[in-house]
């Protein structure tokens, strides 16, 4: 004790005031102006991820003008066009008197369907109809990159004008996150630009070779039951099965709940069995491509076709069960990869046993395909 | 920040310590000060440099994607695996012959290998 008095009367450094003093100062300027610092480190990260984010965009809004003018439209005429539908968008139905909202929603997503093909046909005037469904999907990734570019963008800017803790603060969180979807769709531009097959196109990929195993072939398939949806009949083990699918292989998910309400309709109510097969996002961990099976429509559409099928399946009181891939978003909806290709075999097998467990000889069933058939032929 | 950065960086913090360890000799009196500042100064200027600049992420080539083709007789095993080419899709029926059996082909398979080793948490 002695000793330390000793050593702090002896301390008669002349400068030890000038470390004091910036002592005294870090601690003002931390306490001050510590979340200004902050603010600016967050806004520094979001600008990197704002120029990615803008890089992105740019180069997929080239692949979609690239990917156009193979099909009759010179660069100018169509990237002016496309410039001009790139932030094209759609007014959700007001659910303030949910009576009848997903009849509404249906009729909004029938005319934004319309809007997009009448587009898509003018920009490409050679194009097929198969090729037609495919570049919409392409120009549908563009305007995503768009949209998510344009929102980061507008909360950036806006965090900066208001000095918004909070606004700052939210997208500075998100961003890990959003970076991820858009690199997943940004990914995705080569497999919709190309078309070939992603990995959200399981469902009917599967159905289509459980058909072509009972012996259907491309000429069995009736078209048009529904917008872009068709059907193969096929017998197995002495039950009709109609194997639903949409029609590719252009890029389109259809209108496959419909179809599944028309096939009940016509058939007097009496299905069995309602399976759905389709993708379906795997949590972090999981195996990609592994199976997994339950009860309900798999289907993830914005709510139409979703609650034909429950509807459908409730007023016939038909059992309804579903079979799932578990993919990641890259996965889903950039090109298939193997290992997702590789679980067909065991998902046919699981629709096997499904049918003969729970179904009866002379009985019909709904086999739905669900997801998008580019690359996916009959 | 490239490699030449980095090196600069480990010159600097290093020479930064060595000032830092002199500032702290109380023989050396008012110099000590000066030595304390300065080697602090370079120490957090090369660290900022070593750890500075985004990491370099090596961009790795998109997988190919494969086509599979496959023969139609199921008693036959051939299979041909090639580059996706435009115009392919699933179930494409093609129009060569299997060099094994001569039956009809088709495209039973398009998809890319992804790297098993990209999902670094295993629990």
């Amino acid at each position: 004790m002695g000793g330390v008095i000793v050593m702090q009367a002896v301390q008669t450094d002349p400068f030890s005031w000038i470390i004091n003093l910036l002592f005294f100062a870090f601690i003002i300027i931390i306490s001050l102006y510590g979340a200004k610092i902050q603010m600016w480190q967050w806004l520094k990260q979001i600008e990197v991820g704002l120029l990615e984010l803008k890089q992105m965009f740019f180069e997929s809004r080239q692949v979609a003008i690239d990917t156009f003018k193979r099909y009759g439209k010179d660069e100018k005429e169509v990237a002016k066009d496309l410039d001009r539908w790139l932030d094209y968008f759609t007014i959700m139905p007001v659910d303030l008197d949910p009576a009848g909202v997903l009849k509404r929603l249906d009729h909004l997503l029938d005319n934004r369907r319309n809007r997009f093909q009448e587009f898509v046909s003018d920009l490409a005037p050679q194009a097929t109809e198969s090729q037609v469904q495919s570049l919409e999907n392409t120009l549908e990734v563009t305007q995503v990159l768009g949209l998510i570019f344009r929102i980061v963008r507008h909360f950036y800017i806006l965090g900066k004008k208001t000095g918004s803790q909070i606004l700052i603060m939210q997208i500075h969180m998100q961003m890990p996150d959003i970076m991820r979807l858009a690199k997943a769709y940004y990914e995705a531009l080569d497999a919709f630009s190309e078309e070939k097959p992603i990995g959200d196109g399981i469902g009917p990929l599967v159905v289509t070779k459980f058909a072509h195993e009972m012996g259907a072939t491309a000429n069995d398939y009736v078209h048009e039951v529904t917008r872009e949806v068709g059907y193969y009949k096929v017998k197995f083990e002495n039950r009709d099965v109609f194997v639903l699918r949409a029609t590719g292989p252009g890029g389109t998910v259809g209108k496959p709940g419909f179809a599944v309400k028309k096939i009940v309709e016509e058939n007097n109510g009496q299905i069995s069995r309602i399976i759905t097969v389709d993708a379906a996002l795997k949590l972090e961990g999981e195996e990609l491509g592994r199976v997994s099976e339950g009860t309900g429509a798999a289907i993830g559409d914005p709510g139409p076709e979703k609650y034909a099928i429950e509807q459908t399946a409730t007023d016939f009181n038909i059992g309804i069960e579903a079979i799932v891939i578990k993919e990641d978003e890259a996965a889903a909806i950039g090109v298939m990869p193997k290992q997702v290709l590789d679980a067909l075999p065991e998902v046919i097998e699981r629709i096997k046993e499904a049918i003969l467990k729970r179904t009866k000889p002379g009985e019909k069933i709904i086999l739905a395909g669900i997801g998008n058939t580019i690359g996916i032929g009959l | 920040m490239g490699i030449a950065g980095k090196i600069i960086g480990v010159i600097m913090t290093g020479t930064g310590m060595v000032l830092l360890t002199l500032g702290m000799d109380p023989n050396i009196g008012i110099l000590s000060w000066g030595y304390f500042i300065i080697g602090l100064f370079m120490m957090s200027l090369g660290m900022a440099l070593i750890t500075g600049g985004k990491s370099q992420q090596v961009k790795k080539p998109k997988p190919p994607t494969i086509t599979e083709i496959r023969c139609d007789n199921t008693e036959c095993t051939f299979k041909e695996l090639r580059d996706f080419e435009r115009g392919d899709y699933i179930l494409k029926p093609l129009d060569v012959s299997c060099p094994r059996c001569g039956s009809t082909m088709t495209i039973q398979g398009i998809y890319i290998v992804r790297d098993e080793s990209e999902e670094k948490i295993k629990i």
